[in-house]
Formats: C-alpha cells, sequence, structure tokens
C-alpha cells in the first residue's frame, strides 16, 4: 500500500466533510429552528440517500456530471475541464453518501437546543445570525461534533458512488477501500490486510480527535 | 426615567393595541402604561404572557400597535415589525432562561456588550453588587439555586439599559420564601434605578405589594386598569382573584432580637410588630406577609388578648367584594384586612374610625431563608 493512497482518501473525506459542514448547519437551521414551510420534504430529501443503494447515487451523478450531463457540461463550459473520474468526483460522491448522516444528527442536536434561551438573546439584543452562533451552534456543539465524525467516517468508507463516478484509478481516485476492492480480486492478501489496517487506523485516529475536541469543550464549560 | 418632550407632555413608557386569535382563545387589549410598576394580572389562561410575547416582539399579533417611547415597534396598518432584539426591552422569564455554556459574569455582560456604548446607563459592576452577585460572578450558572438564577436573569436583563423590563411571573417558580426575597430585589430596582416594569402575575399578593397601576385580564379580554388600590378593591375583581389567600407583604427591619423567647422585634412602616421565629439580626432587612384573613380589628383593647400586637390605626377603606369584606387601614403601609359582612355590621366599622388591628406573633411569616447563620464558634 502506499501513502498516497492514504492520503488520497483523507483528503476526500476531509473536502466532503468540509463541504457538508456549513450545507448541514443550514439545512438544520432552516427545519429546525426557522421551521420553514416544506420542511418536510427536505427532511425526506435529507434523508433520501440513506435510503437508496449507493450505486444508484453515483449512477445519479455520473448522469448529472457525465460530458453530456447539465452540470457537467456546465462545467466544461466554465472551467473548461472534466469532473468525472477525478478525486473532485469521488469528494462529491463521499459527500452526497454522508449528508444525510451529518445533517439528521446535527438537527436533532439543534432541536434540543431550547428555543427560549435563543429568544432570550434575541431580547437582549442579539440578532438571528448571532443567536445562531453564540447559543444555537455552542449548545449543539457536541452534537454538531458527533454528526461530523458520523459523516466523516462514512465518507471514509464511501465506495459504492465513488467507484461509479471516479472510477478506480490507481494514484487519482483509488481510496482506501476502492484498493481494497482490487487487492481482494488480484488475490493480494498482503495488501488487503495492510488496508484493512490502515482502515482501522483511521478510524482510531478519528475517534481520538472526537474525544480531544469533545473534552476541550467540556473543560471550557467548566470555566 | 420617562423622556418628555419640549412642550412638557410625558410620551408613555408603552401603549399598545392587540389583537391575535387562537383556535379557542381570543385575547384582545389596549393599554397605556406610564412609568413605575404596573402589574398585569390575571388567572393563568388569561393571554397574560401571550401578551407580553407580543409586547416583546416574539409573537406577532394579527391585527394592532405597540408604540414605546414614541417609537412605532408594531403596526399592522403599516406593516412595520421590529424585531425583538431592536425594541430594547429587558425580558426575564419564570425560569430565567440562563445560558448554560457561559458563567454568570458571561450571562450579565451578553446583553451589555450589544448595547450601543450612548445607550448603556447601567453597567455590569454595579448591577453584580445591586443583586449581591460579586461572589458568584464566576459560578457555572447551572449550579445556582433557583433564586440566585432569579437575580442572574434580573441583571442581565437591566444591563442592557432596557427602556421598560419586561417580566414574566419571576417569582412563581420559586419557593415561597424565595419569593421574597427576589420581590425585595424587585422594589429596589424600582426605588433605586427606576426602570419601568411590566409585571405578569397571579399573585393578588404580589401585585399589591409591588405595583403602582394594575391591568387585569379575564379570557383575553381587559377587565379593569388603573391604580392598583382602585383595582383591586373592583366589585368585578372577585370573579378572578383569589383573596382569600391575601397576603400584606411588607419590606420590614429588625430592630432587636429577643433571644430568650425567640421574638424579635420588627420595624414596618410606623408600627413595630412582635414576631416569633424570627432567624435574623438586628438591622436586617426582610420582607414579612401577613395574611389579610389573620389580622383581626378591635374597637379597644381592653379584653385580655393573647396576641402580642394591637397597632392603634384608622380605617382608610371599605369594600364589600361578595362573601367578604375587604378593610383598609394605615399602619405606615397599607395593611389590608378581611373580615366577614357580618363583622361589619355588629361593629358598625367606618372609614375614618380609630381601631386596632391584632396580630398574633406566629401570623407574621418572615420571607427570607429560615436557616439560623452559624455564629462565632462553629
Amino acid at each position: 500500500m502506499s501513502a498516497s493512497v492514504l492520503l488520497l482518501t483523507l483528503q476526500v473525506a476531509i473536502v466532503a466533510t468540509v463541504v457538508n459542514l456549513p450545507l448541514a448547519l443550514a439545512v438544520s437551521w432552516l427545519v429546525v429552528k426557522k421551521r420553514v414551510r416544506g420542511r418536510f420534504l427536505i427532511d425526506l430529501l435529507v434523508a433520501l440517500p440513506l435510503a437508496i443503494p449507493p450505486v444508484a447515487i453515483g449512477y445519479f451523478l455520473l448522469l448529472l456530471l457525465g460530458r453530456d450531463g447539465p452540470a457537467g457540461a456546465a462545467i466544461r463550459a466554465v472551467l473548461g475541464v472534466d469532473i468525472v473520474f477525478t478525486w473532485v468526483a469521488a469528494a462529491l460522491a463521499s459527500a452526497v453518501v454522508s449528508f444525510p448522516l451529518i445533517t439528521r444528527t446535527i438537527m436533532v442536536a439543534m432541536g434540543a437546543v431550547d428555543s427560549r434561551l435563543e429568544m432570550s438573546a434575541r431580547g437582549l439584543g442579539a440578532g438571528p445570525w448571532r443567536v445562531f452562533l453564540t447559543i444555537t451552534v455552542p449548545l449543539a456543539y457536541r452534537g454538531i461534533l458527533a454528526g461530523v465524525l458520523i459523516g466523516f467516517v462514512r465518507a471514509l468508507s464511501e465506495f459504492g458512488a465513488t467507484v461509479i463516478v471516479a472510477g478506480n484509478i490507481k494514484g487519482q481516485t483509488q481510496t482506501i477501500p476502492l484498493a481494497l476492492f482490487t487487492s481482494v480480486q488480484t488475490g493480494d492478501d498482503q495488501g488487503a490486510l495492510q488496508l484493512v489496517a490502515a482502515s482501522i487506523g483511521l478510524a482510531v485516529v478519528t475517534l481520538l480527535v472526537h474525544n480531544w475536541l469533545l473534552q476541550k469543550s467540556r473543560l471550557q464549560n467548566v470555566q | 426615567m420617562s423622556p418628555s418632550s419640549a412642550e412638557g407632555t410625558t410620551v408613555p413608557v408603552l401603549s399598545f393595541r392587540v389583537k391575535k386569535e387562537f383556535q379557542n382563545f381570543s385575547l384582545e387589549c389596549e393599554a397605556t402604561v406610564e412609568d413605575g410598576v404596573t402589574a398585569l394580572f390575571g388567572p393563568s389562561g388569561s393571554g397574560k404572557t401571550t401578551l407580553l410575547n407580543c409586547i416583546a416582539g416574539t409573537v406577532s399579533p394579527e391585527e394592532g400597535r405597540i408604540e414605546a417611547m414614541g417609537k412605532v415597534l408594531f403596526s399592522s396598518s403599516v406593516g412595520t415589525r421590529v424585531p425583538p432584539e431592536r425594541r430594547r426591552f429587558g425580558y426575564v422569564s419564570q425560569d430565567a432562561a440562563l445560558f448554560p455554556h457561559m458563567d454568570v459574569w458571561g450571562n450579565i455582560t451578553y446583553g451589555y456588550n450589544l448595547t450601543p456604548k450612548k445607550d448603556r446607563q447601567l453597567d455590569p459592576g454595579q448591577l453584580i453588587e445591586l443583586f449581591q452577585l460579586g461572589p458568584l460572578s464566576t459560578r457555572n450558572v447551572t449550579t445556582l439555586s433557583g433564586g440566585e438564577r432569579q437575580r442572574v436573569g434580573l441583571a442581565r436583563a437591566l444591563a442592557t439599559s432596557p427602556k421598560l423590563l419586561l417580566l414574566d411571573e419571576p417569582i412563581a417558580a420559586l419557593d415561597w420564601v424565595l419569593r421574597g426575597v427576589i420581590l425585595r430585589y424587585l422594589k429596589r430596582i424600582r426605588s433605586e434605578l427606576g426602570t419601568p416594569m411590566l409585571y405578569v402575575s397571579h399573585s393578588i399578593s404580589e401585585v399589591m405589594a409591588l405595583a403602582d397601576s394594575t391591568i387585569v385580564l379575564s379570557e383575553g379580554k381587559r377587565l379593569a386598569h388603573g391604580p392598583t388600590s382602585r383595582v383591586l378593591v373592583d366589585p368585578t375583581l372577585s370573579r378572578v382573584a383569589e383573596l382569600a389567600t391575601l397576603e400584606n407583604l411588607f419590606d420590614a427591619e429588625v430592630s432587636s432580637v429577643q433571644v430568650d423567647d425567640g421574638l424579635a422585634e420588627l420595624r414596618v412602616g410606623d408600627a413595630t410588630l412582635l414576631a416569633s421565629d424570627v432567624f435574623a439580626e438586628p438591622g436586617d432587612k426582610v420582607m414579612i406577609s401577613i395574611r389579610a384573613g389573620d389580622v383581626i380589628l378591635s374597637l379597644d383593647i381592653s379584653s385580655r388578648t393573647s396576641a402580642r400586637n394591637a397597632i392603634k390605626t384608622v380605617i382608610e377603606e371599605i369594600h364589600p367584594l361578595g362573601q367578604r369584606v375587604l378593610v383598609y387601614t394605615d399602619i405606615g403601609e397599607r395593611l389590608a384586612v378581611e373580615i366577614t359582612p357580618g363583622s361589619l355590621r355588629e361593629l358598625g366599622l367606618h372609614v375614618g374610625q380609630q381601631v386596632y388591628a391584632i396580630i398574633k406573633t406566629n401570623s407574621i411569616m418572615i420571607m427570607e431563608p429560615t436557616q439560623p447563620r452559624p455564629g462565632p464558634g462553629l
């Protein structure tokens, strides 16, 4: 196993999570706090990628981003590049697949923040944006962190959607799960075991970082 | 506190006309609130809190107009709706709603830091002192007691130098003793800071102790509005108020404590009262409660009685309210006494008459934490 597989896996998962987080916060706020019209529909759309096979999501992304797809054609016209079969497509596939996990976790966390506290902050002179940043997010912090963790580990292990829309190109789109698939297919047992060990290592490090962040927030609260 | 225009006419602190429909309830109320403390009194479900939320801006009325200090905050006809953060009201709810992720100081300065410098009239240090929060300022608010939380809530709201303090039953969730403590702080806000207050309450005793004027709400409609002393004797009020539990809530100062018989001498208004079970020291300021039904009126004190307090006083008002009669006498504070229509007839009581108010020592309740203070040897 080369270090590039590990780095590419991390790169894809980090980009997917970084793209997802603001979007998940915004959607959660609209549904849980703003209680916009049609939130039932939004809720359904958010949950949808959970319920359909990742391969179907990959296929849908391929249709959308492919040379002749509406999004693919537009990107090609503006930037002059193709997205499919690049690491960007892999990150996008991971983002779509992990979005329901991060969003639904954050929704629950935000829903648990007492709206009377937010009202109090409004009454004390804070606008909606400030209330979000100083009351809602800090009080939902642990849930947001949990959402990020779940989304990130899901992105690390993403296979089905990625293989369709990004392919399995060594050094370009081959993340750990894809490399593992190749190793198993070609009977490279030693390579496969190395990749499994790398997956476990990544999971453990992620959990440790998560716990460290939690600990830090708890210490701040006590002060 | 209330600003006057060049012509000398006073702009009301708040004037509102609010109409809000619910499925099986409709609120329709209109009033002008002046300086001082205004109570919004009514039984639960009468629409008091909804009305307060309309004024605070967290609930939008269907129809109406809300104006504070000459500035329109809400108008259904013009389509104005100033958001709560720009209304400059302080809001204190029953449970204080303190921010659990900030310490006491963080809570108090939250709104202060958001208040434009030119509008800052009270600073957090001053409020910490007023509410005696100094030793608590770095404490995590989740570790505070109910009374402490409410003190922080009041300080936090006042730190924004509000034009009006909106109080939604701020002491209803507290135990009886702590109610007295917070009530004393509310009275200090009135006398030392002069911030106008709109005080939602379903306790007639609190209203009587605190409010200069009172708006009575019942089933979403205004039943009465005027000076508290007038409104509370309105015959229509007996329909909505629990007069049976009417308490006189007075500020008192402990003048001496007689250790041997456990009695303490209290200064209340012009009178000196003897009370039992007082865990306080001379010089302490406390709030006391005397139930109107526990006071006896007597034409003379010739008859021997076990009651230790007999205060010579004059009847100021007599109000027959259905099954009971409310008599107000002056002991330097307005002392409400509840008697029966039969007693009124037999004694032939009338306004201006001299009587004795007789109160047993154990009818005087001290509304302060009762645990004895540790002595020097402890």
